[in-house]
């Protein structure tokens, strides 16, 4: 066999195997966008979910969805960047690094079912956390964190070091040089980042389903005191996210619905993940092109 | 040795009549990465408003030697240095010297430009504000004057608040000497500053050192034999991690005491 005949052998598998992967996705989301969309409308989205009757929304769901995926970044994205900018900057190569890697691989791997026992060992039963938007957003920072630790190392590690040293050489102390330079010259990667993780978190169920609850109390959208326990900014309240509501009207809906809702419920969170990933493309891309000069 | 004959020629005509002070003094300098010795007791003077070339071939222990008098080599876990390189009467090489403050007077052009991916102002005027500059007025006399300096003001006046990475390779140089420039050092150290540089460019920027030797001291670390020859007021010839011979360039060039440095310096090896 010549090499020719080798080389057209190794870019038709590659080009199979890139086909297959486009095909299973293009057929799961097919198949979810043609089922699920026809029950999307504008009622469906602002409609709070019913119990036993047909006709429910998804609107507190949606709600929390976001909510949770709020306080979750704003839990994870400063702690996960700056241990980023540690690892990638500061840390000496020695045990107690590789160390804190290996920490960190082991978390991003494990599976998310653990860390919603984990979370409800922990946050919901020892802190009393009880099922919350803040347990869920505590067990899914367990989830996110090491994503957000490795994407801002990653980022700063792709940069040249020609850029840390001319930071240096002109005086400036290497805080300031990782502030004024690294940091915004690594931003566009941190960022997208921090949105394609937003895009799991969005979709996670199992980490969420002893956390934050299989239910949300009768919420008012007129009442934004925190403090309150039928608003939609309390932390302390449960809520029942898109993804698990999903699974809990598959596994134990009793409306006559269930089919519809379901269907409908998985639509509108594939097009929200997949949203989140043509924004983090898109905004990596306009951030480069003002960076790399017009 | 015809190609050499034409190298001579070209010596700079505006060199140093006699040796002005000496501004930083080497002085028994050992370097080491690890285990691997690379620059061995290293005796070496550098004269003020001057340009000292450092030359031999790659792996010499020159760019170490010149990245160790700003302590750019603090940066590499490895790297330990010995010796004393005192300027201001003060030993560079002392840990207790404050980094920060000595690259403000020493500063540091390296082999590839990198301007920092932001405006062609804000590259100049970061390590400005950083060092507690911040009347705007200042600020931006500051920038069109160093701009002027290193030739780049009309080539960037009407494009100042765009991004420094749209510039070419040589005016992003010139940016990188600007910005140094703008903190008033008195030294300014230059790791091979044009060997990613096209012919044209570098000689923009030889030009230039030329110039601001009349108020800055500068080292040069060169692969460019021609370009020390045309340019620097001394040369120091490095070989495997040794000062082989330092002197007046004219004299090493054409008078070379030692037998490596004319082997090296007309092309036997290196």
């Amino acid at each position: 066999m010549n090499s020719k005949v080798t080389n057209r052998i190794a870019l038709s598998l590659i080009i199979l195997c890139a086909a297959v992967m486009a095909g299973i996705l293009a057929t799961l989301l097919g198949y979810i966008l043609v089922k699920g969309v026809s029950s999307i409308s504008w009622h469906f989205l602002t409609t709070s979910s019913s119990p036993f009757l047909a006709g429910g929304g998804i609107k507190d769901q949606l709600w929390n969805s976001f909510y949770v995926l709020i306080i979750t970044m704003l839990l994870t994205v400063p702690i996960g960047v700056s241990g980023g900018i540690y690892l990638a900057e500061y840390a000496k190569p020695g045990r107690l690094t590789s160390f804190i890697r290996t920490c960190v691989e082991v978390l991003a791997s494990l599976p998310s079912i653990v860390v919603g026992m984990f979370g409800m060992l922990v946050f919901v039963n020892y802190f009393g956390f009880k099922f919350s938007v803040f347990s869920g957003a505590l067990a899914l920072t367990v989830f996110n964190l090491p994503v957000i630790v490795r994407v801002t190392e990653d980022g700063f590690n792709s940069l040249s070091r020609h850029q840390k040293e001319g930071g240096l050489a002109l005086g400036l102390t290497h805080w300031h040089t990782i502030k004024t330079i690294l940091l915004p010259a690594a931003f566009p990667s941190i960022l997208t980042g921090i949105i394609l993780s937003a895009g799991r978190v969005f979709g996670e169920s199992a980490a969420l389903l002893f956390t934050a609850g299989l239910s949300t109390p009768d919420l008012d959208f007129g009442n934004w005191n925190p403090a309150a326990p039928n608003s939609p900014l309390n932390l302390f309240r449960s809520a029942e996210t898109l993804s698990v509501h999903i699974w809990a009207v598959n596994t134990g809906g009793i409306m006559p619905d269930v089919q519809t809702i379901a269907n409908g419920s998985a639509a509108v969170l594939v097009i929200c993940v997949l949203l989140f990933n043509l924004f983090a493309r898109a905004l990596g891309k306009v951030i480069n092109q003002k960076l790399s000069g017009r | 040795m015809i190609q050499m004959e034409k190298n001579i020629v070209s010596f700079s005509n505006n060199t140093v009549t006699k040796d002005l002070p000496v501004q930083i003094n080497a002085e028994d300098v050992n370097i080491y990465y690890g285990d691997n010795h690379a620059v061995k007791h290293v005796n070496l003077p550098i004269h003020e408003k001057s340009i000292t070339a450092l030359i031999g071939p790659s792996g010499c222990g020159k760019s170490t030697f010149i990245r160790t008098i700003n302590r750019m080599n603090d940066l590499i876990p490895a790297a330990r240095c010995e010796g004393t390189i005192s300027y201001k009467d003060v030993n560079i090489l002392n840990p207790k010297v404050d980094v920060v403050q000595l690259r403000k007077e020493i500063g540091m052009v390296f082999q590839q430009p990198n301007p920092f991916p932001k405006s062609i102002s804000e590259n100049i005027q970061l390590p400005l504000r950083f060092a507690g500059v911040r009347n705007k007025k200042t600020l931006k006399e500051v920038t069109e004057d160093c701009l002027q300096q290193v030739g780049l003001w009309d080539e960037v006046k009407d494009r100042l608040d765009r991004s420094a990475t749209s510039l070419s390779g040589g005016q992003q140089q010139r940016l990188c000497i600007a910005r140094a420039l703008a903190l008033k050092p008195d030294v300014i150290l230059l790791d091979e500053p044009t060997s990613a540089l096209d012919p044209v460019s570098s000689a923009k920027i030889e030009e230039l050192l030329l110039q601001l030797k009349n108020d800055y001291t500068i080292v040069i670390v060169t692969h460019n034999m021609q370009q020390a020859a045309r340019i620097a007021d001394y040369t120091a010839f490095f070989y495997q991690g040794e000062l082989i011979e330092f002197g007046k360039t004219r004299t090493l060039f054409t008078n070379p005491e030692k037998k490596s440095t004319s082997d090296y310096i007309s092309g036997r090896f290196g």
